[in-house]
């Protein structure tokens, strides 16, 4: 989700040359990725509804980043877990709940878990996957699509075997992510769907994550309200306070 | 019944000889009887020990949760079980119970750990987890006056996250319809000890566990205790059929603790070697017994032979003669055994070392009282030695009355 | 005295049926004996085997206070002096470094918990089953990102030889996250649940690195030349290894419940030896009667003619001694082949399981030499307690009683 964010970023504010090869374009792509992630930062609100056989629940958050290495998120409804909070910074993340005034630095034990429920893995927020740095880029294109295969360098951590990235050649807007094992199974793909104006840009609104090993599971993320290069964004919000602060 | 009466008094004529393969006998007996009282008790000692520390006669769940347990495999209280249960004569006492995973937090440690919600009440009258704290209080359903609810927890949590009576525990996990569960509680008991199989556990009221998983009104199992471990099947069988639904499992504990029973099972298994050894042993000597006493009678036989008797009724009579010594033997035994295995059964013998099975202190052996336990040694007995007394029988009818009675 | 044995030993064979049903009890009360108790020590033997052998030692070292709670901050910072006195200590077979901490594993379709054990792979087959339990794949080597998991977990991932596995754990002091990524070179199956389902080795020098660790260790776990030196719990090795920082122990004191039932089979072993005593014993008495009977007019004779009750008495005990040494030789010999040959194909008794570990072998009888000492001297002692009752009996028969009675 986190990359999705700055992928959008990224596109809008990096003008893509037509004349270098496609491999490169694709390269170019993905660092300005890497790059704009630091000097960008975002306001948004967006809804997260998460279906699973046993159940079917939304959940209402609204979101500030700075770059790459900061972000906080506190959830806004529904009212049982209205105020939980989590914020991370570079590779740590915290999650504060309100209800018990607690906060607590994510453990190991629960980085490969569920980010709140939803068929994210708190890992995914935290990675920094430099994806130029950490994977190699082959680039195949057809009439609709600019088709990336990323394979992990040998000494990247990561479980997946390769991550197939679909660009729209039309606006170059992201179309999907497919995540691959080392046998080559598709284990889970995220979706951009429903593209919708945000001020002066137009980008993919919502976010589908499906897990391909877990029938009927699907996590949606709904922008509602998205604010890019954001001019006021406090730094004092990344900090541990900032977490704890209680919603009225 | 000339032969039978023959038989008898033949016994009590050679009184020392009769005696002595009698002691043999009816040793063996004490001794066969023994063993499986003492086999059968402890066996059911120790079920006994743990369904009522936890597993209960007789468990329901939903669907396979036995064998893949799952948060989201509930059976919904209202659904009419509890009411069969409590009509159910055969039923002395159930208890409902939720059981979740979770991370807990105590200070700045943290620990997975596993939540079980209890109904304080109704597991107290079904299992003996009331006799296993051993600090603090059992606790109850209410909430104190700051607003949070009590929690009991295991040694392994409290070491490990560093709390003592009175601490806060914060519980963090995911309820049913997948939302973030966290939550306080406070640690009102410690349960078990360090060895036993729940330390890693936290119990919470039913109630408070409800509602931290955000499953009202539902739970995940019921255990179901029973006058006698063995009535669990058919027990079983019976709830299974009033409650009629094919979405709820009702096993015995055989099934829920299969491991434990199949161990068992082979471990009396190897019982019946030794039984083997020791009928064996009777055996040889009842062998001794009456082929001597045959050799000696040698020249009786001759003269019932050359009377007219018929050689099968000859052979007859020794085997009736061990047998009736066998009965007679076996009722000294049971005469004997009576008491014995009545102590054995109501105090047993205190192990020198107690043995831990998991926070389940088993330190008394102790027998069985059962017409089994009674019956089938005598049946043994006397069938083995009746057998075996055949041998000598055919010798006896093979005698030549001529060669008899010349003889000595 | 001579002219005693002399009559005994030749009274012996007068009844020759007698004599060797006698002797048939006595020798089946000693080889029953034997094999009962070879049974037994085999079971014990097996079950010791099992739980230490398969993986955690004979005996382990750790930092005072790390079984409490198995805090991955509380490890042994430098092992080399440890090692240097087990390698010193000729009862000492072989040891073996480990780090042992909590991670979570996860691969592309799942994760889980397990216990990451971090384990130097020479040293290792010298100690615990890991390599022969492999089912698939191969043995640590020491290269980098090796990694051994069992099968059923590595079912739960879903995950074949050299597919990706990702580590994430808590350094020690400080508890920053770190990761690293392995590829699955091998999988075993020790029969355990509690190893196969939960537990996963690599490379000692890898886990170093990734927990943070420089020299330290968990836990040095080692076996000894002979294994019942494990069961004296005041070995000079070990008194050498305590000290306040470290502490090393048994599996006597590391897994009470397995003494608890050890002791239980040496209780149960007592209770069946002396119940086939006494029914030996009574099954001597009858037939030392029986032949007491038969020479009545005998024994009559003899002491009419002044021989005393004395001699009487050692005559009817000499006769049992000798049936006793006849049945205890005759008795050894096939106890030692029966139990031989047990020792080797072992007795099928089954599948049992015993604390999450399924012992399927055949139980292996234990031949040891106190069978062959102590048990025969025990028979021969209790024929000739038997034998007391029938010789007093004959020293008071009154001859003029005596003479009237025959066969």
């Amino acid at each position: 989700m986190f990359k999705a964010i700055t992928f959008i970023l990224l596109l809008i504010a990096a003008p893509i040359s037509q004349s270098m090869t496609n491999e490169d374009r694709a390269k170019e792509l993905i660092r300005k990725m890497d790059d704009m992630y630091r000097s960008t930062a975002s306001r948004a609100t967006m809804t997260m509804r998460m279906q699973t056989p046993n159940y079917d629940r939304s959940m209402t958050m609204e979101s500030v980043t700075i770059g790459e290495d900061q972000m906080l998120i506190r959830i806004l409804a529904p009212k049982k877990e209205r105020g939980i909070a989590t914020l991370k910074i570079d590779k740590e993340m915290w999650n504060y709940f309100p209800k018990i005034n607690k906060t607590i630095k994510v453990p190991p034990s629960m980085m490969m878990g569920s980010w709140m429920g939803s068929d994210f893995t708190n890992d995914d927020l935290v990675k920094e996957s430099s994806l130029v740095e950490d994977y190699s880029l082959v680039v195949q294109e057809d009439a609709d699509y600019y088709e990336i295969t990323l394979t992990p360098k040998i000494q990247t951590v990561t479980v997946w075997g390769k991550i197939v990235v679909k660009i729209n050649k039309i606006d170059n807007t992201p179309a999907e992510q497919a995540f691959f094992d080392d046998k080559g199974r598709k284990v889970r793909v995220m979706s951009y769907k429903e593209p919708k104006q945000f001020g002066n840009v137009t980008l993919p609104s919502v976010l589908e994550m499906i897990p391909l090993n877990k029938v009927g599971h699907r996590t949606l993320i709904t922008y509602d309200k998205l604010e890019l290069n954001a001019e006021d964004v406090d730094k004092k919000l990344f900090t541990m306070r900032s977490l704890k602060q209680r919603l009225r | 019944m000339l032969l039978a009466k023959l038989a008898f008094r033949n016994i009590f004529r050679q009184r020392r000889r009769s005696l002595l393969t009698g002691l043999s006998m009816g040793g063996g007996y004490l001794l066969l009887a023994f063993t499986l009282s003492l086999s059968k008790g402890s066996f059911n000692n120790l079920i006994d020990i743990f369904t009522h520390d936890h597993t209960g006669h007789v468990q329901i769940h939903k669907g396979n949760y036995v064998d893949r347990p799952g948060i989201q495999k509930t059976l919904l209280r209202t659904s009419g079980i509890e009411k069969i249960l409590d009509n159910e004569g055969a039923v002395i006492s159930w208890a409902p119970r939720i059981y979740g995973v979770g991370l807990g937090y105590g200070g700045e440690k943290s620990a997975p750990l596993s939540i079980v919600g209890i109904d304080p009440k109704l597991e107290k009258n079904t299992t003996t987890i009331s006799e296993k704290i051993h600090q603090g209080d059992y606790f109850g359903s209410e909430i104190n006056a700051d607003g949070y609810f009590s929690a009991m927890i295991g040694y392994g949590v409290a070491d490990m996250l560093k709390l003592a009576i009175g601490d806060e525990i914060v519980l963090i996990s995911s309820g049913v319809d997948g939302s973030i569960a966290n939550d306080i509680y406070i640690v009102q008991a410690m349960v078990g000890n360090r060895t036993s199989y729940d330390k890693m556990n936290v119990y919470l009221p039913l109630n408070a566990a409800q509602d931290f998983f955000s499953m009202v009104n539902k739970v995940h199992e019921y255990a179901v205790i029973t006058a006698h471990s063995t009535d669990a099947r058919e027990l079983a069988r019976s709830l299974s059929a009033a409650i009629d639904n094919t979405e709820v499992t009702v096993s015995p504990w055989q099934e829920v603790e299969e491991t434990f029973y199949k161990s068992m099972k082979a471990d009396q298994e190897g019982q019946k070697v030794t039984m083997g050894i020791v009928v064996f042993l009777v055996c040889i000597g009842v062998l001794n017994t009456v082929l001597m006493s045959v050799l000696e009678r040698t020249r009786e036989f001759g003269v019932m032979l050359a009377v007219g008797t018929n050689r099968f009724t000859v052979m007859s009579m020794i085997i009736l003669e061990t047998a009736a010594l066998g009965i007679l033997s076996c009722l000294g035994g049971f005469i004997l055994s009576v008491p014995l295995i009545y102590w054995f059964t109501t105090v047993g013998i205190t192990m020198p070392q107690a043995m831990d099975f998991g926070g389940i202190i088993y330190d008394t052996m102790k027998g069985e009282m059962n017409l089994t336990v009674f019956a089938l040694p005598a049946v043994i007995i006397v069938g083995s030695a009746a057998l075996v007394s055949l041998l000598p029988g055919i010798r006896a009818a093979q005698i030549t009355p001529l060669d008899a009675l010349s003889d000595r | 005295m001579s002219l005693t044995l002399r009559l005994a030993w030749r009274n012996i064979f007068r009844n020759g049926r007698r004599t060797f049903l006698t002797c048939l009890l006595l020798a089946s009360s000693l080889i029953a004996l034997v094999l009962t108790d070879g049974i037994m020590k085999g079971m014990m033997t097996l079950m010791i085997d099992t739980t230490t052998r398969t993986f955690s030692g004979e005996a382990q070292v750790h930092k005072q206070h790390f079984r409490d709670a198995f805090d991955v901050n509380l490890y042994i910072e430098d092992t080399s002096e440890i090692t240097a006195q087990l390698a010193a200590d000729k009862s000492v077979e072989a040891f073996s470094v480990r780090t042992m901490s909590g991670s979570m594993i996860s691969s592309a379709d799942n994760m889980t918990g397990a216990v990451l054990w971090g384990v130097d792979a020479e040293s290792e087959t010298r100690v615990s089953q890991l390599k022969k339990a492999l089912v698939k794949g191969e043995y640590l080597t020491g290269r980098d990102n090796e990694m051994l998991i069992g099968q059923e977990m590595a079912d739960l991932l879903e995950v074949e030889l050299g597919d990706r596995i990702v580590v994430t754990l808590s350094q020690v002091n400080g508890g920053e996250l770190s990761q690293a990524l392995f590829r699955l070179s091998g999988v075993f199956k020790f029969g355990m649940r509690e190893l196969d389902k939960s537990m996963v080795f690599i490379n000692i020098m890898q886990s170093r690195q990734i927990l943070g660790l420089s020299k330290g260790a968990h836990e040095v776990a080692f076996n000894f030349v002979d294994s019942e030196t494990a069961m004296n719990p005041d070995l000079d090795i070990l008194k050498a290894l305590n000290n306040g920082n470290v502490e090393a122990a048994t599996w006597i004191t590391l897994q009470p419940q397995m003494s608890a039932m050890l002791g239980m089979i040496d209780y149960s072993l007592f209770l069946i030896g002396t119940i086939l005593f006494i029914i030996a014993a009574l099954g001597i008495i009858n037939s030392m009667f029986m032949s007491i009977y038969e020479r009545i007019y005998e024994f009559g004779v003899a002491m009419a003619i002044g021989t005393r009750p004395s001699q009487m008495v050692s005559l009817i005990m000499a006769e049992a001694f000798f049936l006793a040494i006849l049945s205890v030789v005759g008795g050894m010999i096939i106890a030692y082949v029966l139990s031989s040959h047990f020792s080797v194909v072992g007795i099928p008794m089954g599948e049992m399981e015993f604390e999450g570990i399924s012992i399927q072998n055949n139980i292996k009888t234990v031949l040891d030499v106190s069978q062959f000492t102590v048990l025969p001297f025990a028979v021969i002692l209790l024929t000739m307690v038997a034998a007391i009752y029938p010789a007093l009996f004959t020293a008071r028969i009154v001859p003029s009683e005596a003479l009237h009675k025959s066969l």
